[in-house]
């Protein structure tokens, strides 16, 4: 073969080729934009969140998804490949709040307490409790007969240990909550753990789950290093999953704990958590069947999914990385405009919330009324003032505090200091407040640029965060409205909001141990906050979870999503 | 040719040394970059929720509170002691989490080098040979065309033709989770896995190799020694192989030398894009986290791998041009 004929040979097979992959280009459908912003290990806002308002509760394993056949009995047997979308590095989870430790970690410890499906405390590892009349002597019975997944007795000692040794001292939440209330930690007997408090504290039992409190082996930890002690690549656990294999960058494996305390859970053998850090790739991977699980879908690939017969589609509102989140506007109280009363209103009114929900947040979710998500339905109330989008009132009010309009039409220009997760939302909001007069500048960064900036550097006019409410208000409501948080920590009160009552009915709120006194006290501090919107709420955030319909049974609401799923005998 | 020159092993020497401020220089500059730049590893050390005490005892903890020039001396002194330091993410020595990613890469390169310089060198010999005819312009074309789609959309079109639509390859890994393959299939197992990412990153280098062998074989050809090689009556092919191309090399083999950074950059896309375990998208994640041990280890290691890169180039020169000598 002369040279002339191998190359218009060769040349035949390279535009060949290269049409095969135009004409692939041609027909398939264009990546799917999206507003998925690079948002690595956010521990505040868990890709994804939460609550409906007209939606029944989302009841997780119980709740049947529309389009599916009827429910079948569970089985056993089966392995699951659940996407991941970051690398968990460690797996320690009572030294961190990060999601990506606590999505697979979750399935491999316990709580002292449980969650039911509305957030509810529930036996775990702790069979029953006694709280003594001045609410500060809380008495836990342990399960008893529960092994560590290497065989070794779990006791009290290991709920002792977990907490002394690292939760009270590492975990964020847990610590800064926990510490400067909890005078002692007891255990009478190898099944009984005592904690005694300074002063009567009636959140206890909804901070004591696995995202909030898992309890970690003794035997494994003491006496080492335990930030960095290399027991983390291969946890001990009661869970109902034991580790298999952890490989950097590309998966963990669990398989079926046979001595799980839960008799016949969990249903699944194995379970594999597959890392795939982009959201497209995720869902395409959920559509053609290499994973079986997404705990979120981002909200340009719902429609698509939704179609997919194979596919089932749950909302839920909690979980590993935080529950009842509420997507949040921060302004700087601390300057103008947003230092006078009028303005913030003006501000508040201009904003058409209904748009930016269906327009950027896909529907998922529904409009904010307020600081407390209304997915906590105990202490939620709607009765609180309004502020429905009235530009016409907006304007006026803005008149009336003296920002007039300049000659080009503007009454004042804001910076928007976002992470690029937000963008979307920035664009929207741009539009709707030039109606107003308010030139709003983006500045779009990193992740954590923008933490830094808005919490630490307090460098901002107006930010933005998830903030998640918790399976409590002294958890993750708190904390963004007391005036002791104002300072430079992650997700505090970045507005640096001042009010004494407010402050002082936290702190009865949490002295109080009745849930009702305790709800009528949140419902008190609603209606002050929003007299004086010191922050705007947007939405109520709640993210689809989506599956192969060849499963069922999954908790999409609480860290421990896995323990009762099963593989449908049907299908 | 190496064998012919006694020197060579005083040159490489050399060379590695020289390389040593080269490599600390890029770690100083890296170190004040990551430093200055806005963000703060305090969420990813801290978690959330945490009190401001808590906080600053974290900063504490990890040294973060020192004054940066202080924090840079400690740093190097610690390097030079062998000790990268503990990732904050990882929780565990930073050499742990690199070398656990340094396999992937290297295949996921190494390929895709291998593909987009065969490929590259096959379609700028055509286009050369055939310089000004339609085939020519199609390849410029098609390869221009090629190159200005943006790495991580072009993974998004390869992904959607031949792993959605075809089905001929898997969508993301670098193996198959639901099975545990061994020996030949394990091996095959990841090639299946191989082709979409490398073909990616390949086609991402294709067009500048293919121009570049374009233009350089076209100069050769136009040369009096292959008018002589042709006079003496040598096949075309002989001409082609023995004379021209390999001529033709020497500022290709430069460019390809010269361009693993790039290449680097593109692994980080294609590896996020396809859940491939590589260091490109490790380094990804640390600089989004703020894991400065970990960005740091990264940064050194590529900018020996740069080093390394250049002096294999310098040494392949001396095979294709026996007239290049380091002595």
């Amino acid at each position: 073969m002369d040279l002339h004929s191998t190359v218009r040979r060769m040349s035949v097979v390279i535009l060949t080729l290269l049409a095969l992959i135009l004409a692939a280009c041609g027909s398939s459908q264009p990546p799917a934009g999206g507003d998925q912003g690079a948002q690595p290990t956010a521990p505040t806002s868990p890709p994804v969140a939460q609550p409906q308002p007209t939606a029944p509760p989302m009841a997780g394993a119980e709740q049947q998804p529309t389009g599916t056949a009827a429910p079948s009995d569970p089985q056993q047997g089966g392995t699951l490949v659940v996407a991941h979308t970051s690398d968990p590095g460690s797996l320690n989870p009572a030294i961190t709040t990060a999601f990506n430790v606590h999505f697979v970690t979750d399935q491999i410890f316990n709580g002292l307490v449980g969650l039911d499906d509305q957030l509810n405390p529930v036996p775990e590892l702790a069979a029953s409790w006694e709280v003594s009349e001045d609410g500060k002597v809380y008495t836990f019975n342990l399960q008893p007969n529960v092994t560590w997944h290497d065989g070794q007795p779990f006791t009290s000692a290991d709920v002792k240990f977990s907490f002394e040794e690292a939760l009270l001292k590492f975990h964020s939440r847990t610590k800064a909550g926990l510490e400067p209330v909890l005078e002692a930690i007891e255990t009478p007997d190898a099944n009984t753990v005592v904690f005694r408090f300074k002063q009567p504290y009636g959140p206890l039992l909804q901070r004591l789950d696995v995202v909030e409190a898992p309890i970690i082996p003794k035997h494994i930890y003491e006496g080492k290093d335990i930030q960095q002690d290399p027991a983390h690549l291969t946890p001990i656990g009661t869970g109902p999953f034991r580790f298999v294999e952890y490989v950097k960058g590309d998966h963990v494996t669990l398989e079926r704990n046979p001595n799980y305390f839960r008799e016949g859970l969990p249903y699944l053998d194995r379970v594999i958590f597959r890392i795939i850090p982009d959201a497209n790739t995720a869902a395409l991977a959920l559509e053609q069947g290499e994973v079986d699980f997404l705990f979120s879908v981002q909200g340009s690939d719902i429609e698509r999914l939704r179609q997919d017969a194979d596919l089932t589609l749950v909302p839920g509102f909690g979980g590993s990385g935080g529950s009842l989140c509420q997507i949040t506007l921060i302004p700087n109280l601390t300057k103008e405009p947003f230092n006078t009363l009028e303005a913030r209103q003006a501000f508040y009114h201009a904003l058409d919330r209904e748009f930016i929900l269906e327009r950027v947040y896909f529907g998922q979710g529904s409009v904010s009324t307020g600081p407390i998500s209304r997915q906590m339905s105990w202490a939620y109330t709607p009765e609180v003032q309004a502020y429905p989008y009235d530009p016409t009132l907006a304007n006026e009010l803005l008149d009336q505090v003296g920002y007039q309009r300049g000659s080009d039409g503007n009454r004042f220009t804001i910076r928007f200091t976002h992470a690029s997760s937000f963008a979307r939302l920035g664009e929207v909001m741009r539009d709707q407040l030039k109606e107003v007069g308010i030139n709003l500048e983006l500045e779009s960064m990193d992740f954590n640029a923008a933490v830094d900036k808005v919490f630490i550097q307090k460098d901002f006019d107006l930010g933005v965060a998830s903030y998640c409410n918790g399976p409590d208000p002294e958890i993750g409501v708190r904390r963004v409205y007391v005036s002791s948080n104002i300072g430079p920590i992650p997700f505090s009160n970045g507005a640096s909001y001042r009010n004494d009552q407010v402050d002082q009915l936290f702190d009865q709120a949490a002295t109080t141990i009745d849930r009702d006194q305790r709800a009528e006290i949140y419902r008190q501090i609603q209606k002050i906050i929003v007299d004086d919107v010191p922050y705007f709420w947007i939405v109520d955030s709640e993210g689809f979870r989506a599956y192969r319909s060849n499963f069922e049974g999954f908790r999409v609401s609480v860290g421990p999503f896995l323990e009762t799923a099963f593989r449908r005998a049907d299908r | 040719m190496i064998g012919a020159q006694p020197h060579l092993g005083f040159y490489v020497a050399r060379r590695l040394l020289q390389a040593v401020p080269l490599v600390l220089g890029v770690l100083v500059i890296t170190f004040v970059l990551i430093h200055v730049a806005p963000g703060d590893p305090i969420t990813i050390l801290a978690g959330d929720g945490g009190d401001a005490a808590y906080y600053e005892e974290m900063r504490a903890r990890f040294g973060l509170d020192r004054p940066l020039p202080e924090q840079l001396v400690r740093y190097i002194a610690e390097v030079a002691r062998g000790n990268f330091g503990y990732s904050f993410r990882y929780q565990q020595p930073v050499y742990n989490v690199v070398f656990a990613h340094v396999p992937a890469t290297l295949l996921l390169m190494g390929t895709a080098l291998l593909l987009s310089t065969s490929l590259g060198l096959l379609l700028g010999t055509l286009a050369a040979l055939r310089s000004r005819s339609p085939l020519d312009h199609s390849i410029t074309a098609g390869t221009s065309a090629i190159d200005a789609i943006p790495v991580f959309w072009l993974g998004q079109l390869l992904m959607l033709a031949f792993a959605v639509k075809l089905g001929v390859f898997p969508i993301q890994g670098m193996r198959s989770v639901r099975y545990d393959y061994t020996g030949i299939r394990g091996v095959l197992d990841i090639l299946h896995h191989l082709a979409l990412p490398a073909l990616t990153l390949a086609l991402a280098q294709l067009a500048l190799i293919a121009r570049l062998t374009r233009t350089s074989l076209r100069q050769v050809l136009a040369e009096d020694f292959i008018r002589t090689a042709r006079a003496k009556g040598l096949a075309e092919r002989m001409v082609l192989w023995r004379h021209a191309l390999r001529n033709a090399l020497l500022p290709i083999v430069t460019v390809i030398g010269g361009h693993i950074g790039v290449l680097l950059t593109g692994a980080a896309l294609t590896e996020t894009i396809f859940a491939w375990p590589g260091l490109g998208r490790l380094l990804l994640d640390s600089v989004l986290s703020r894991d400065y041990p970990l960005i740091m280890a990264i940064f050194i290691l590529v900018s020996a791998m740069v080093v390394l890169a250049n002096l294999l180039t310098d040494l392949i020169y001396t095979l294709l041009d026996p007239r290049v000598r380091y002595d």
